[in-house]
């Protein structure tokens, strides 16, 4: 540990920390373009400027590591002057056009031009563009516009560092310098949107979110992303019950600063809302119903319609998983499965700059097998569904590609069928009770990822019409049956329950959960269930 | 004063191998490698020669940070990047005598305790890196450059990387990233390449002036050497004389010359027998210096206390008829152009300032363009950049601000408000705007 004063608070940090992060101990912010503490150290936005007591000129604070007894100024006149002409510089070519540019309010041209720089320039003649390059698809997540862009190489950094791929170069010289693609290939990579999240400014903007809605009428809900079994860890960016996109939410430990454009690219389907109501289909045509009723018809379905199957999912939360156990199981002695679907193996980049890989497509499977559910696989899935159990209760019918086959309709062929669903599949458009179930932004609940590690994701929103998560479903049955006492219920009560039951989640709590980035089954348990 | 490093300049054949060996070649390599390391390094030390390239830097100091105790191999790298505007001497030694570069490489290489030394050579000098290429073959069949030097167990070879043509690669650490094959730009400092060079190892780079003045400090001694020149700037120093001058090129002088000697002696005079108006003594990127200033000596303290730098000694001369706007627009165009892009004020800055200038130039300048400049100059220099390519174009706009502030002024008073812009034309429908009347 090093002791050092910044701007007189006393401040200890391990050795080899920069100002930068030294300072942000304590609350202190020093301005960064170029740093980021994900890549590598540059040094060459010079907008980090501190005065070190002893040193004749400035330093970068970013590139000078705190040291014992060091007296740091991070608010000096000298420091106040050095930033303000280094704003005047990166401005002097900046067009003025945060009107119409997408990167306004999460911009740091904005936020230090306010706290840093200026109020006028000195600059009278002509800004410096870039004909041709205001408005560049250079791959199929990222859009360049070159006029806005400040120098930093993050982007370049990013994809020679973080992606491995080095997609993206500096070209020219000077001034005229400008980010390009490598040989000019298309900026195609399994994370390229990171580029654009790590631009300062409105030079890289991801192209599924361009102009959709200004970020600071944005919700940012935290959660996890529902693409695989890593668990990265988002922000829900949403407005008025409209998911508009995920952003990485940094995880040290998980996915640090980074996400796949796979999971951005799901944001999207959050918002599919087709069947908000419960609806029940007979002979003679379907019809709207109540809650009330739907779980009445569901409970006799279960009880007294012969061998019924559940087919569960591995994109459930941990609470609904229990409930599964509890109810469907437990109770009902229901013969249940658990899809899961292996995928295009996924990976990324942790805090520590290693790969973190995933196994399979859904975000709980590990929670799942923790909870003592049997796992399937697409034939095991085909089997269970051939068996001709009937009938079939589907909890999600995204849990597995299979069941929106040619093969599953043909095995559904007039059996009955309940299916909990958000749109209208090919599964939900032959089934009897049709319930319309939360999306991942609209309900909140844990996730297991495949290393264990059990993560909160909050609801963004409450969902319209009568759409109720999947573990309120299980619950009202659970009252239906008899099993619980009607009464309130929340994820917090469903996990607290778990936590006594299942021997991999004892002794966690719902406020470790809130308030930390995830605690982790311990290894021997993981391995045990594999 | 005999030449030194020029001593071939005018011999038939000098780039010849067999030329050098009669004048006495290769046996200052001889000499070495029968010494200890340490030896040579004492001898440079007292011989007080410093870096030839423009910061003037002690060469046995320099060499002594380099790590002896490290496992990890040492490169020596020769600068022949030679990209400073109005400096051309280092291209004369190896068009003259490139053996005599190449013995004072190895004896430096020695020095150190490198095997492998670089010659970074500027991407426009490609005869001279013909040459290059020639000599290395000849020392390479007579053993000086071998796995076993003339069989005293030293290896040497020594390899030439041409640049691409970027100002920016004279700069050590840019340098080092260019051989290593990457962009050519300055590194952060620290660490410095003694510590840190070329493939993550020790690393020493020196200008061709400072490794071919060697083996005549091995040769005859470091007291001779330093009995040249003044008595901290030792040795002689190749001025290369550009500008309004009768007779520009390059020659060798004791440092310590004034600069009244080598203009109106050495170079003949002003051409037209002009009056002198000003010089730059030390390559663009130095202050100017007024036509007063002409009586001090060329050594680094006379320079320095005069307010500019000998830097690499390119020697550049401006009659009376020199506009010094123009002559300013003139140097911020190539700084402008050879800005490496990665710090903001740099970057920024020296496009701003040549458009500043060239404004004035053109008659549309304003009265609070000189604040401008100076406002440019103070934040784009002294340790805002990286590397000094800040300083190299704020220093000229500070000293022709210095000195001739009044050309600028009476340029900005003299000038014409801008000419409005042109706006797009909108073309007009009928039945709008005018109504037909």
């Amino acid at each position: 540990m090093v002791t050092l004063t910044i701007d007189g608070n006393e401040v200890q940090v391990p050795e080899g920390t920069n100002l930068v992060d030294a300072a942000k101990s304590v609350g202190l912010d020093i301005p960064t373009y170029c740093y980021h503490p994900g890549l590598s150290v540059v040094g060459q936005c010079r907008i980090c400027f501190v005065e070190v007591e002893g040193m004749p000129r400035l330093v970068t604070a970013c590139s000078t590591p705190a040291q014992p007894d060091m007296v740091v100024l991070t608010d000096s006149d000298r420091v106040r002057e050095a930033r303000a002409a280094v704003m005047e510089f990166l401005l002097e070519n900046h067009p003025l056009d945060c009107p119409v540019c997408d990167q306004a309010g999460e911009c740091l041209l904005q936020d230090y031009s306010v706290e840093h720089g200026l109020d006028t320039t000195h600059m009278v003649d002509e800004r410096r563009t870039f004909p041709g390059f205001e408005r560049r698809l250079i791959g199929p997540q990222v859009v360049q516009n070159q006029n806005r862009c400040i120098h930093c190489t993050r982007c370049i950094r990013f994809t020679q560092e973080i992606a491995e791929t080095a997609d993206l170069t500096m070209k020219s010289r000077g001034n005229h310098s400008y980010i390009d693609t490598y040989d000019g290939k298309p900026f195609d990579n399994p994370w390229s949107a990171c580029a654009a999240d790590v631009c300062p400014v409105g030079a890289l903007t991801v192209k599924d979110f361009r102009f959709r809605a200004r970020v600071w009428h944005l919700v940012d809900t935290e959660s996890v992303c529902p693409g695989c079994s890593i668990g990265c860890n988002i922000h829900i960016g949403h407005l008025d019950g409209v998911v508009h996109r995920f952003v990485p939410r940094e995880n040290f430990e998980v996915n640090g600063w980074w996400m796949c454009d796979h999971g951005r690219s799901l944001a999207e389907g959050l918002n599919d809302r087709d069947v908000d109501r419960p609806v029940v289909r007979a002979a003679h045509g379907e019809r709207v119903t109540t809650w009330g009723e739907m779980i009445t018809v569901l409970h006799s379905m279960a009880t007294e319609a012969g061998p019924a199957g559940v087919v569960a999912s591995a994109n459930l939360s941990n609470e609904g998983l229990f409930l599964v156990k509890e109810i469907l199981v437990g109770h009902f002695g229901l013969e249940v499965v658990v899809p899961v679907e292996s995928d295009p193996p996924r990976k990324i980049k942790n805090g520590h700059n290693e790969w973190v890989s995933s196994v399979d497509a859904h975000a709980n499977s590990s929670g799942a097998r923790l909870i003592g559910l049997p796992i399937v696989d697409a034939a095991g899935l085909a089997g269970f569904i051939k068996d001709g159990r009937a009938p079939l209760l589907v909890l999600d019918d995204r849990s597995h590609p299979w069941l929106t086959s040619d093969e599953a309709a043909s095995a559904l062929e007039g059996r009955r069928l309940a299916v909990a669903s958000r749109s209208v599949t090919p599964l939900a458009v032959r089934a009897e009770l049709l319930l319309p179930v939360a999306s991942w932004a609209e309900t909140e609940g844990t996730y297991t990822s495949s290393t264990g590690r059990v993560q909160l994701a909050r609801r963004g929103f409450v969902p319209r019409g009568q759409v109720l998560p999947m573990w309120q479903i299980l619950f009202r049955l659970g009252v239906a049956a008899g099993v619980y006492e009607e009464g309130a219920v929340s994820p917090r009560s469903i996990f607290e329950r778990l936590a006594k039951a299942v021997g991999a989640f004892e002794g966690m709590t719902y406020q470790q959960l809130e308030a930390e980035s995830g605690i982790t089954v311990s290894a021997e348990v993981l391995d045990v269930v594999g | 004063m005999e030449p030194i490093l020029l001593r071939a300049r005018g011999t038939p054949n000098s780039r010849s191998i067999v030329t050098y060996h009669e004048a006495g070649g290769y046996e200052s390599l001889r000499k070495v490698l029968g010494l200890q390391a340490e030896t040579v390094i004492e001898e440079v030390k007292k011989s007080g020669l410093r870096g030839r390239g423009g910061a003037g830097f002690p060469t046995g100091v320099k060499w002594g940070f380099v790590p002896r105790d490290l496992p990890k191999p040492k490169y020596l790298i020769c600068n022949a990047d030679e990209s400073e505007p109005g400096t051309f001497k280092d291209r004369e030694i190896i068009r003259v005598d490139p053996h005599m570069l190449l013995e004072g490489i190895i004896i430096s290489s020695y020095a150190i305790g490198a095997h492998v030394a670089y010659i970074y050579i500027r991407g426009e000098f490609y005869s001279e890196a013909v040459i290059l290429e020639t000599a290395i073959a000849e020392a390479r069949e007579h053993g000086y450059l071998d796995p076993n030097v003339l069989n005293s167990g030293f290896a040497m070879d020594i390899h030439i990387h041409r640049g691409a043509g970027a100002y920016i690669c004279g700069e050590e650490t840019a340098l080092i990233e260019s051989i290593e094959g990457k962009r050519g730009q300055p590194r952060l400092k620290p660490p410095f390449p003694a510590v840190v060079g070329v493939f993550g190892c020790p690393t020493v780079v020196n200008n061709v002036e400072t490794l071919a003045s060697v083996p005549h400090i091995i040769e005859r001694g470091g007291e001779w050497y330093a009995s040249i020149g003044t008595e901290r700037s030792t040795g002689p120093k190749l001025f290369s004389v550009s500008g309004h001058v009768k007779k520009p090129g390059v020659y060798e002088v004791p440092l310590g010359t004034t600069f009244r000697e080598i203009i109106y002696e050495i170079c003949g005079g002003i051409r037209g027998d002009k009056q002198l108006k000003a010089f730059i003594p030390g390559g663009s990127s130095c202050p100017i210096l007024p036509a007063d200033k002409v009586d001090i000596g060329s050594d680094f303290e006379s320079v320095a206390e005069a307010g500019s730098m000998l830097g690499s000694g390119g020697l550049i001369v401006m009659d009376e008829t020199v506009d010094m706007v123009w002559a300013l627009e003139n140097l911020l165009a190539f700084y402008a152009h050879e800005s490496c892009g990665q710090c903001t004020p740099c970057r920024e800055g020296a496009d701003w300032a040549l458009d500043v200038v060239r404004r004035i130039r053109r008659g549309y300048g304003r009265p609070e363009d000189v604040d401008t400049l100076l406002r440019i100059a103070r934040f784009a220099s002294q340790g805002m950049t990286i590397c000094p390519l800040g300083d190299a174009f704020c220093e000229p706009i500070r000293s022709f601000l210095a000195q001739f502030r009044h050309e600028f002024e009476a340029a900005i008073e003299s000038a014409r408000p801008l000419p409005p812009k042109k706006q797009p034309v909108l073309p007009v429908r009928p039945g709008h705007g005018d109504f037909g009347l």
